[in-house]
């Protein structure tokens, strides 16, 4: 099948900008549209010179997070979905379907509620390690097995994933946690995150980001098969162990701030990767931007599906997902 | 299956009736322990004598309104599943095959949770009879695994492509029902653990009678039909040649698998994997005869479910955690077991 593309019709810069004025767009449209619609004049106020209203309040302390969180997340998640698509040469994986998002999550509500793990930075750790070990697992059977097909590596993922949930799922109901917290811990949310979760986060992303970029090269090299790009000097073992780790502190971080929101690192590198062409360096620029454009216009949108209730931002990625997931195996892309 | 000339006389030998006696006094056993396991333990001759007819008030009360509607809820929906795990295993002669894979059960509960949303008026009472329920949950449960199958196309004959499919459309499914469930009454949205994950414990008379009234036709069509299934190993053009209209007989199995399915999780919600397992062991236990390897479902899959909520009654008590956790967490590596070992699956 040719790859469609759009890329290179114009400059990569032209396109990187024109994500970023997009972004910036549906970040105006996650702090003014919800159950109250504020004027962007409120919002100015309300963070560059507080008053103290209540409309103010509801702004900095509801709407700001919430814009701040879901661009992170998608961000996070978008650059994990490349690396994974590429270390599984594998175009229908991602941090969820090979089931890291559940392991993440397994961990995290193992440490909070086994182990009595409180601080934030204790949680992203146990995330990360979460998302690590669940990585290592899938991997390690895939290649214990003598080479997984592509969608037994998923299957095999997606049913680590139900184990994942039904684990959390005893472990939340045996402390008896509210029903929204299970919800929270199942299909992950924006709502309700405190900044202080965003500002600790932040270094995971930055270092797992950093690192996905230092290896683009690599990357590139290892899309085609493992003698072409030893053939071409690439450490494998090392790259592959430093793709490892930024992936699973991008997705341990996303799910410590937001729960596992599913589905984002499977349809954001087919996007990049239609914008910009298959460099590395280009699609994980493209992929985190496209994330977060994809997380906070999904947010917004769950406000609204059920309005005046609002929907898990987890349920609406996942049924984009999974349409797109249809239509991946539809064109037998894997 | 080495030396067969050997082993004639042996296997000449009826087994599999043996086996299946033996299986339904386990089945009895554990269905009798599952109504004296709890907070408080009733002998068994208590059990029996309550059933009977001759118990005291306070034991009548435990046993028929608290244990033993659960129990009989977890027989008939484990079994209802499993039976439809062992029709959709032949049928689409897929080993790993089951309702839940394929889409049935979280298309089953978006029926469910659209029923209840659509049909409830202000003050959260449904308008309609709640006899209703599985029809909505068949309908669900229908249009999801025809969805799979007209997505799928000619994909279908790979097993792992199918069940693909299968688990993005549940995907969707699961979704969605999360997303009705919001929008359904505020209360509801507390018996939503049961939709999650399958829990037998709210279950009530009114609804087993529900359930039971819509099984029994289901599941003496099955008997009737099952010979008629098609054999695992005959392609169509065999098939048609001795006779058997494959096509629409598959049909009907889909139409057979997708009802049973939905009354298994009508009331109980999904319940993991029992589908899978249930109708290996009853192959591994009494051979490839389709009668008994239907029985031998119903019995095993009614046996899991008790197990799974005698289990965590056990475990957990007094919290109630869903029965559909244990087979989820038990099924699982079980599932992960069958795809590692054969290859010949990616078709």
């Amino acid at each position: 099948m040719k790859p469609r593309t759009a890329a290179l019709a114009w400059p990569v810069s032209a396109t990187y900008a024109g994500l970023a004025v997009v972004l910036v767009v549906v970040m105006a449209m996650s702090l003014t549209l919800g159950y109250r619609i504020y004027s962007l004049d409120q919002v100015y106020r309300a963070l560059f010179a507080f008053d103290g209203t209540d409309t103010s309040v509801i702004i900095a302390n509801l709407r700001l997070p919430r814009a701040v969180v879901a661009p992170m997340v998608g961000a996070a998640l978008g650059i994990a979905g490349v690396l994974v698509q590429t270390l599984s040469r594998n175009r229908i994986a991602s941090p969820d379907t090979l089931g890291l998002n559940a392991g993440a999550s397994l961990f995290v509500v193992m440490a909070s509620s086994v182990l009595g793990v409180s601080s934030l930075m204790g949680l992203s750790f146990a995330a990360a390690l979460g998302a690590l070990g669940a990585a290592l697992l899938v991997f390690g059977i895939a290649a214990t097995a003598g080479g997984l097909s592509p969608l037994r590596i998923v299957l095999i993922g997606v049913t680590f994933a139900g184990l994942g949930h039904s684990v959390v799922e005893v472990v939340l109901t045996t402390n008896e946690a509210q029903m929204q917290q299970l919800l929270f811990w199942l299909s992950g949310a924006f709502v309700d995150r405190p900044l202080a979760l965003a500002a600790n986060g932040a270094p995971f992303m930055i270092v797992g980001g950093l690192v996905a970029l230092v290896l683009s090269r690599a990357l590139d090299a290892l899309q085609a098969d493992d003698s072409t790009a030893a053939s071409l000097g690439v450490p494998l073992f090392i790259v592959r162990g430093a793709a490892f780790l930024s992936v699973s502190l991008l997705t341990g971080a996303s799910v410590a701030m937001a729960g596992p929101v599913g589905f984002v690192g499977l349809v954001v590198p087919h996007a990049a990767r239609w914008l910009v062409g298959l460099r590395h360096s280009r699609q994980i620029v493209a992929a985190a931007l496209i994330g977060a454009i994809y997380a906070t216009a999904a947010d917004v949108a769950a406000r609204f599906v059920i309005y005046p209730i609002e929907a898990p931002v987890g349920a609406v990625t996942a049924v984009v997902g999974g349409a797109m997931l249809l239509i991946l195996l539809k064109r037998r892309a894997a | 299956m080495t030396s067969i000339g050997a082993s004639a006389p042996v296997s000449s030998f009826p087994r599999a009736p043996v086996v299946l006696v033996a299986m339904l006094g386990l089945f009895v056993l554990l269905s009798l322990c599952g109504v004296a396991f709890g907070s408080t333990w009733i002998p068994l001759e208590e059990v029996a004598k309550v059933i009977a007819g001759f118990g005291e008030k306070t034991q009548n009360l435990i046993v028929l309104q608290l244990r033993l509607p659960r129990v009989v809820a977890a027989i008939l929906s484990g079994g209802a599943i499993a039976v439809a795990g062992y029709l959709l295993q032949k049928v689409t002669r897929n080993e790993l095959a089951s309702p839940g894979v394929l889409g049935v059960v979280d298309g089953a509960a978006l029926g469910v949770v659209i029923f209840l949303a659509a049909l409830s008026n202000e003050s959260n009472a449904l308008v309609t009879s709640i006899a209703f329920q599985p029809l909505a949950a068949a309908v669900g449960g229908l249009c999801a695994i025809a969805l799979v199958f007209a997505l799928a196309g000619n994909q279908a004959t790979s097993a792992v492509r199918l069940l693909l499919f299968g688990i993005a459309v549940a995907a969707v499914a699961k979704a969605l029902t999360m997303v009705m469930m919001l929008i359904g009454p505020i209360y509801r949205t507390t018996q939503a653990a049961r939709w999650i994950a399958g829990a037998v414990n709210e279950v009530n008379w009114s609804e087993i009678q529900v359930t039971f009234v819509a099984l029994v036709p289901l599941l003496a069509i099955t008997l009737l039909i099952a010979r008629r299934l098609p054999p695992a190993d005959l392609d169509e053009v065999s098939a048609q040649s001795v006779g058997l209209n494959v096509p629409v007989a598959r049909l009907l199995i889909f139409a057979l698998a997708a009802a049973l399915t939905a009354v298994g999780v009508a009331f109980v919600g999904g319940v993991g994997f029992i589908g899978l397992m249930a109708p290996h062991l009853a192959r591994m236990l009494l051979g490839r005869g389709v009668h008994v390897g239907l029985i031998g479902s119903f019995l095993i899959g009614a046996m899991m479910l008790v197990a799974a909520d005698l289990l965590v009654r056990v475990l957990f008590s007094p919290i109630e955690v869903p029965a559909g956790t244990v087979t989820a967490i038990l099924g699982a590596p079980y599932f992960l077991y069958l795809l590692m070992r054969k290859q010949s699956y990616d078709g």
